[in-house]
């Protein structure tokens, strides 16, 4: 045990035992832009429906969507260090073995919280430029 | 893997040296093993001869035929396109009749998405994904060939109805008020017979999605299977989730057709919207649904003929997977003139610009990869330079639309006529034309003539660009789609002529392309068998043809193996690899784990049968008689089809193997069956109640749409589902899914006894709940109100799915009585578990909105 290095390679090991059951982790940030778009969709349509306040609603979504925004960048920010492109030097991760497969999945999961990022600026783009219902 | 300890359910697990070590791999295997080996695969997997041909259940076999179909009816659906642009062709036409026409379009429009491009999807992958993954088959071959009857008789009843002058005319969304009024079967026609194609679309979703998750070869991870295979994870997922609100749409439309509930009738508080809502949901993403897998082709092609891997292997998935995420945002774009509140329109349209990026990121790695790879024109390059053409053209003219002003423009004209044409031939047509020229050899052991394919691209090509470029002017100087004919002097009679011709011209084309793909070709010398020098597993197939899909499944362990790995192909003939015999004469497979593709299992896969046919034709007779409103012959044939495929599992799915375990080779033993969530079973099931609970949710959705859309919800002084026997329902089901997650448990205690009572008591109980479920709607007058009418259908369809649920709790005790089902071998009760959770959740949620909901809202 005198390589500092070793226990953190340890505990990428055990990542990678953990990782069986969970290709549904590179799907977290579209996850969030969708739970997103419902509630923004949703909450704006009974609001207008049913005479709610929309002032209020939309300040409360706007709050929400900077929420998301940094749930996603969390995701982000994870799922890039599980990349690890840049200790690693490997971007493409074309071979078969099960660091590839972990490092691999780390960079779907960050390329796709970049999508979900854009998707929720651009989902929250009218609550910032239209006012009302109408 | 060398513990070799039964786990708690005391099935053996996987033992033996894995992975194979170089060593391993080398040892030649003896001639006459190889030929004896050979011998019992050949006769393990042979197709049927003579009239049993189409017993057959194989892949191979099943993928042809569905094809095929799919191609007459994309076939006929354009000959209607065509008399379509005769009539249009010069101004105040009387070639066609009005009513004519209104059927021709509505067809074409139906059997090009529902009859062609959705099942031509599965059709292609059923044929190609097993050879890519180097599977023998996929894991439910019966599942495959039952989804493509139901698919060829319901195509068949669907367009068939079109030479009776009796096809639905009201457009291929069917909206109504114009659907719901109309005489005619024209509408019943279009909801049973593609809600029953619909039964196959998902079949084919749970075959793919099981498939490409656990039956990969050994060493394939995540990270090196073919893009195709997740694309086809991708589809299947989304058509999980898009194709359940269609279904739930088509249920509460046929209810209004059949018994005058009136969810989309105004005047009794329903609302037209609702449909269009639940339509586009699925409508929408149904759009990716078929431009994902056709683009997957192209993500096969380029790097074969870049003759280098794909460039941004990672970059492909993202966008294949954020499209399937995004595509769910943008339903509403097709509703922009519906009156929504502009916020909304809003973010719809912010969506639709949204989804180009990841769109537009997996063009750029295509053009990426052909930039940087040595690129061979071959015939289907230039069928994919054409795709990538066209769609990037449509595409545009899509950002236009997604804009919401824009829209308010050119709804209903030309230039939507225009863009959707672009989408669909750029981003399906012609992909799959390359697929076909690309895969001709893999499928059919010939290649198709050069000459004839360059002819037939350039006609296609020309042709589509003469009938859809004007179409954009067209539908900018006003003219509406839909209409029969147009006077004169609009300006619109030159560019209406041009894109007649035009139409002619890409008829020319295809009948090209269909006469290569026909033309007898007996003659010809064998081919290559790697004729493109493509890099996946598929191109290791034989030359003549077997029937055993691969000989040996190979340890795989990069992207392009047969790039990487020069001695794979020879080890893979010699039967090397695993599973190279079939010692007991039955079909199996290899099933590995999720993420790693471990190999966990040998599975028995099943063969031949008549009764695929038989549960088919009865699913068909449930389906279209009640379109003339013959409730009794429908209901007989739903009983039989029940039976037939009760007796299908029973004989041939999950039965207790002769030997726990076997020898797959390369000295490792596994297990040969599995239950709960490391058997494909309970996969399949898990993908289906998902599919189903959408279909839940947008019933629960149409309900709280209704009090969203209407001021009073339920209205004032209406007769509610009585409280307390909505109580005793929700008590009776828990109490059923209880007894059934307590049957499996003590079953697998080995205290048999105590599990069947729980599963004599289970069915009891899930009967006496439904029971009070209609009871306590049973003073409702559905056809006078929305409100009663919803309360209504839920209470049907809790009380449909619980009498599947107590089918299947009296499946398993019989299982359990006569030896089908052990303590050990217990796969069966997990799977109706696995249903019960889901029946469980959703007698829940609908006994909480019939019972609280009159309270709270």
């Amino acid at each position: 045990m005198t390589d500092p290095k070793e226990s953190p390679q340890k505990e990428e090991l055990e990542e990678f035992a953990e990782e069986r059951a969970s290709l549904l982790k590179i799907t977290m940030g579209p996850l969030i832009w969708a739970a997103h778009f419902v509630i923004c969709y949703g909450l704006v349509a009974v609001t207008c429906a049913k005479g709610w306040d929309i002032a209020f609603v939309r300040t409360g979504l706007l709050v929400f969507s900077l929420g998301s925004l940094a749930a996603i960048g969390f995701v982000g920010w994870n799922s890039w260090r599980q990349w690890n492109p840049w200790e690693t030097g490997d971007y493409v991760n074309r071979m078969g073995r099960a660091e590839d497969r972990h490092h691999f999945l780390g960079h779907a999961a960050f390329l796709l919280s970049v999508i979900a990022f854009l998707g929720v600026v651009f989902v929250t783009l009218p609550l910032v430029m239209l006012e009302g219902c109408l | 893997m060398t513990d070799t300890r039964p786990d708690r359910s005391g099935l053996p697990k996987p033992s033996g040296p894995y992975p194979p070590t170089e060593e391993m791999l080398a040892e030649p295997v003896p001639e006459e093993v190889q030929a004896a080996q050979a011998e019992r695969l050949r006769a393990a997997w042979a197709t049927p001869k003579g009239f049993r041909y189409i017993t057959a259940v194989n892949n191979t076999e099943v993928g042809k035929w569905y094809c095929m179909t799919a191609l007459c009816f994309m076939l006929l659906a354009g000959v209607m396109a065509l008399l379509i642009r005769a009539q249009l062709a010069v101004p105040e036409n009387e070639l066609i009749s009005a009513d004519r026409f209104n059927q021709l379009f509505t067809m074409h429009g139906s059997a090009m998405m529902f009859l062609f491009a959705v099942p031509l999807f599965e059709a292609i992958s059923i044929l190609i994904l097993p050879g890519m993954l180097g599977a023998r088959d996929m894991p439910f071959p019966r599942l495959s060939a039952f989804g493509y009857w139901c698919f060829l008789i319901g195509g068949c009843f669907v367009i068939g109805s079109i030479f009776f002058d009796a096809a639905p005319r009201a457009g291929w969304f069917m909206y109504p008020p114009l659907a719901t009024e109309d005489e005619g079967p024209g509408s019943d026609i279009w909801l049973l017979g593609l809600s029953f194609i619909e039964v196959a679309s998902i079949a084919a979703a749970v075959e793919l999605i099981v498939g490409s998750l656990k039956c990969r070869p050994p060493g394939m991870r995540v990270n090196i299977m073919p893009l195709y295979a997740w694309y086809v994870m991708v589809v299947g997922g989304m058509i999980l989730f898009a194709f359940p609100p269609l279904i739930a749409g088509d249920f509460l439309f046929e209810l209004e057709r059949s018994f005058d509930w009136p969810f989309f009738d105004p005047e009794r508080g329903g609302d037209p919207m609702l449909w269009q809502h639940l339509f586009w949901i699925f409508g929408h993403p149904e759009v990716y649904i078929i431009f994902l897998p056709s683009i997957a082709i192209a993500a096969m092609i380029i790097p074969t003929v870049a003759r280098r891997p794909i460039v941004g292997y990672s970059w492909i998935v993202l966008s294949a997977v954020g499209t399937g995420f995004l595509s769910f945002g943008l339903w509403v774009h097709h509703m922009f003139t519906t009156g929504l509140p502009s916020i909304s329109l809003g973010f719809f349209s912010a969506a639709s610009e949204a989804v180009v990026i990841p769109t537009g990121v997996q063009i750029f790695a295509f053009l990426a990869t052909l930039m940087v790879g040595r690129v061979k024109m071959t015939l289907p390059m230039l069928w994919i330079a054409g795709a990538l053409a066209i769609f990037t053209m449509g595409g545009l003219t899509g950002v236009m639309l997604a804009l919401a002003p824009f829209d308010f423009q050119a709804h209903d004209t030309y230039f939507v006529v225009a863009h959707l044409h672009y989408t669909l031939f750029g981003g399906m047509v012609f992909p799959v034309i390359a697929g076909v020229y690309y895969f001709f050899p893999f499928i059919q052991k010939k290649k198709l003539s050069e000459r004839l394919g360059r002819w037939a691209f350039w006609l296609i090509f020309c042709g589509f660009n003469l009938t859809f470029l004007p179409m954009h002017l067209t539908g900018l100087w006003g003219m509406p789609r839909r209409i029969y004919t147009y006077p004169t002097g609009l300006g619109w009679d030159g560019l209406n002529l041009i894109s007649s011709v035009g139409a002619f011209i890409i008829a020319a084309g295809f009948a090209i392309f269909v006469w290569d793909l026909i033309r007898p070709k007996h003659r010809q010398p064998q081919i290559a068998r790697n004729p493109w020098e493509g890099g996946t597993l598929e191109w290791t197939h034989d030359v003549p043809e077997e029937a055993w899909g691969v000989r040996s499944i190979p340890h795989v362990t990069s992207r392009y193996p047969l790039w990487d790995e020069p001695k794979m192909l020879e080890r893979i003939d010699a039967g090397r690899y695993y599973l190279p015999d079939a010692e007991e004469g039955r079909r199996e497979t290899l099933v590995t784990s999720v993420i790693d593709a471990e190999p966990i299992q040998v599975q028995r896969v099943t063969g031949p049968g008549w009764i695929t046919h038989m549960a088919a034709g009865f699913t068909g007779g449930a389906f279209i008689f009640p379109t003339f409103h013959w409730y009794p012959p429908a209901i007989i044939c739903a009983g039989l089809a029940i039976c037939c495929i009760i007796y299908w599992l029973w004989t041939s799915t999950a039965r207790p193997p002769e030997a726990p375990s076997k020898d797959a080779g390369l000295g490792l033993t596994l297990p040969t069956y599995a239950s709960g969530p490391a058997s494909v079973g309970w996969w399949a099931m898990w993908i289906t109640m998902l599919g189903d609970a959408t279909a839940f949710s947008s019933l629960i959705f149409g309900f709280f749409f209704y009090w969203t859309a209407q001021a009073d919800f339920p209205p004032e002084g209406a007769m509610h589902a009585e409280a307390w026997l909505v109580g005793l329902a929700a008590l009776g089901l828990a109490l059923s899914w209880a007894l059934t997650v307590g049957a499996r448990e003590l079953n697998r205690r080995w205290l048999v006894s105590a599990a069947r009572l729980c599963l004599v008591l289970a069915p009891l109980a899930a009967a006496g709940g439904a029971a009070a479920l209609v009871l306590s709607v049973f003073e409702l007058q559905p056809s006078s109100h929305v409100y009663p009418a919803v309360l209504c259908a839920l209470t049907v369809w809790i009380t449909v799915h619980a009498g599947a649920g107590v089918i299947m709790q009296l499946y398993c005790l019989a299982g359990s009585i006569f030896g089908k089902m052990t303590p050990r071998y217990d796969a069966d009760i997990w799977n109706v578990s696995l249903f019960w959770h889901f029946q469980v959740l959703a007698a829940l949620v609908t006994c909480a909105v019939m019972g609280l909901a009159p309270g709270v809202l």
